[in-house]
């Protein structure tokens, strides 16, 4: 399966993404990093070329809450029906509720949601998506 | 024995030996062929053809239309790709939205269709056909998911297949589209009345000068002084061409020799001053600049020594704000980092180093809240086309 990882806006954390890159691979997907400062445009480019099962958005600085507000808009202009979308990292800024946030990304379009939850639990969640999907 | 080199531009011919470059100005009453000799034949005639060099930017280039999956991929590999070829008219289609899409009324030299990496299958389809019907074109090329390709080759008679320029990691590989597009440019030449006599004194391949500069830039450092990362600007009389440094942009490009170009095809001061001058009164910081020059919008509309200078100061300070932040639409270049600027083309003869000077320096005070501006050189004898024309 193939899968387009990177992350979002204006965020550094490298270290986090290639960590995230070598899971995927001991797993078995094939992975299409777009590494860090990733624009949510380039994302969704990334896998109408690649036809990818998943698109995984990493966000370590809490800025995803602003970049992917795009999200539904984006979807709605391709036909990206058999794609999971999946977020994850530290997904809130200052004294957010966290309670709130799960259902505020999948308002904006994602399938799964991973705040502050250890990087292996998300990517099993995840393969339990896959395989029920 | 050395070797002759000869730049046909749009303006001057530029003509240089053993290091020694001589510029003639054109005689538009004559074809190139015969003002070539006319000025030069003593010189010409003591070259064997095999050693005479010719790049050309006078015949106006190819017409290009690119139909790609993405923006952020298919489109921006081939536009890339095909500005590095010395490519100047392109127009893109987003397959997505083809339907849609407007078809060009004029002939175009070659459509590249680019879209999917390799395992990607069923990417174009009737769609693609449907408005292909439409359009007027010679050259067809097709540089996508090899799945596609069978697709495409039955339905499409003429259609070029080469390899995909989106690699299986998402990266650009533009090798095989840049070739076919310097030989299409070639045959383009050979075509062309004006041009193709010019295989009478030379054996060996006419290539476009932009794509020559552009080979040009990795061999910049051994004859001028210039740090990285830098950008050269080539303004003349149809177009004004920016070759940069990779470095100073932000995205997924690595191209082969780590330099690009941009065309700005409205920015040239002769053949296209009425634009260049259009441009300037829509930029809100330009009756700024011309108060700091001491002169008044008047001096746009006049034909005069005093006005070209101008016109020039001008294109230099709009071409650097079409690439800066501030400018959405194009290419960002970020100016910040930038230790070098090279300047080259007409502008060389009519502007001093002091006129370049000032008006860089305006440019970073005003627009990037600098206080001090790049090193900037002025290529005066236009002789960077030449590092790249000699292999």
């Amino acid at each position: 399966m193939k899968v387009v990882t990177g992350v979002v806006g204006n965020d550094i954390h490298v270290v986090a993404n290639r960590l995230i890159d070598i899971s995927l691979e001991e797993r078995g997907f094939e992975v299409f990093n777009l590494g860090v400062n990733t624009y949510l445009e380039e994302f969704m480019d990334a896998v109408i070329e690649t036809d990818a099962d998943v698109l995984l958005i990493s966000s370590l600085n809490g800025e995803a809450e602003g970049w992917c507000r795009d999200l539904q808009i984006l979807k709605s202009q391709y036909d990206f029906k058999d794609v999971t979308f999946m977020i994850g990292g530290n997904l809130g800024v200052g004294e957010m509720n966290p309670e709130l946030l799960v259902p505020k990304f999948q308002k904006y379009g994602f399938d799964l949601v991973f705040h502050q939850v250890d990087l292996n639990e998300g990517l099993d969640r995840l393969e339990e998506f896959l395989e029920a999907r | 024995m050395s070797k002759l080199f000869i730049d046909i531009g749009s303006t001057y011919f530029k003509v240089a030996q053993n290091g020694k470059i001589d510029q003639y100005f054109r005689d538009f009453n004559k074809n190139i062929f015969d003002d070539l000799n006319s000025k030069c034949a003593d010189l010409v005639s003591q070259y064997a053809k095999e050693d005479i060099f010719i790049c050309s930017s006078a015949n106006g280039g190819l017409s290009t239309l690119i139909i790609g999956l993405t923006n952020s991929f298919s489109l921006k590999y081939a536009i890339n790709t095909a500005f590095n070829s010395g490519i100047n008219i392109i127009d893109t289609v987003l397959y997505p939205k083809i339907e849609g899409e407007s078809v060009p009324v004029e002939l175009i030299d070659v459509v590249i269709v680019v879209g999917g990496i390799d395992s990607v299958k069923k990417v174009f389809d009737e769609k693609l056909l449907t408005y292909l019907e439409k359009v007027n074109y010679q050259n067809i090329v097709y540089v996508g998911s090899t799945k596609n390709a069978a697709f495409l080759e039955e339905n499409l008679k003429n259609i070029v297949v080469l390899e995909n320029i989106i690699s299986n990691k998402l990266k650009i590989q533009e090798e095989a589209l840049k070739e076919y597009l310097t030989d299409l440019y070639q045959a383009d030449i050979v075509g062309k009345e004006d041009i193709k006599q010019l295989y009478e004194i030379t054996s060996n391949q006419i290539f476009s000068t932009p794509y020559i500069v552009n080979r040009a830039l990795p061999k910049i450092h051994e004859r001028l002084d210039v740090a990285d990362p830098f950008i050269v600007v080539d303004i003349g009389g149809a177009t004004t061409d920016i070759h940069y440094s990779r470095d100073l942009v932000n995205d997924n490009i690595l191209t082969e020799n780590g330099y690009d170009r941009l065309v700005f095809k409205k920015l040239g001061v002769f053949k296209s001053r009425e634009s260049l001058v259009h441009t300037a009164k829509n930029n809100e910081f330009v009756f700024e600049l011309l108060e700091h020059l001491n002169v008044t919008e008047n001096i746009l509309e006049e034909q005069s020594e005093a006005a070209t200078r101008v016109l020039m100061q001008l294109a230099i300070f709009l071409v650097l704000y079409k690439v800066s932040k501030h400018h959405g639409d194009y290419v960002e270049l970020n100016l910040d980092i930038l230790n070098s600027i090279v300047l080259t083309g007409g502008i060389t003869k009519v502007l001093t180093q002091d006129d370049v000077d000032d008006i860089i320096l305006f440019f970073y005070r005003k627009i990037l809240h600098f206080h001090h501006a790049p090193t900037i050189l002025l290529d005066s004898d236009y002789e960077i086309w030449t590092y790249g024309i000699k292999e």
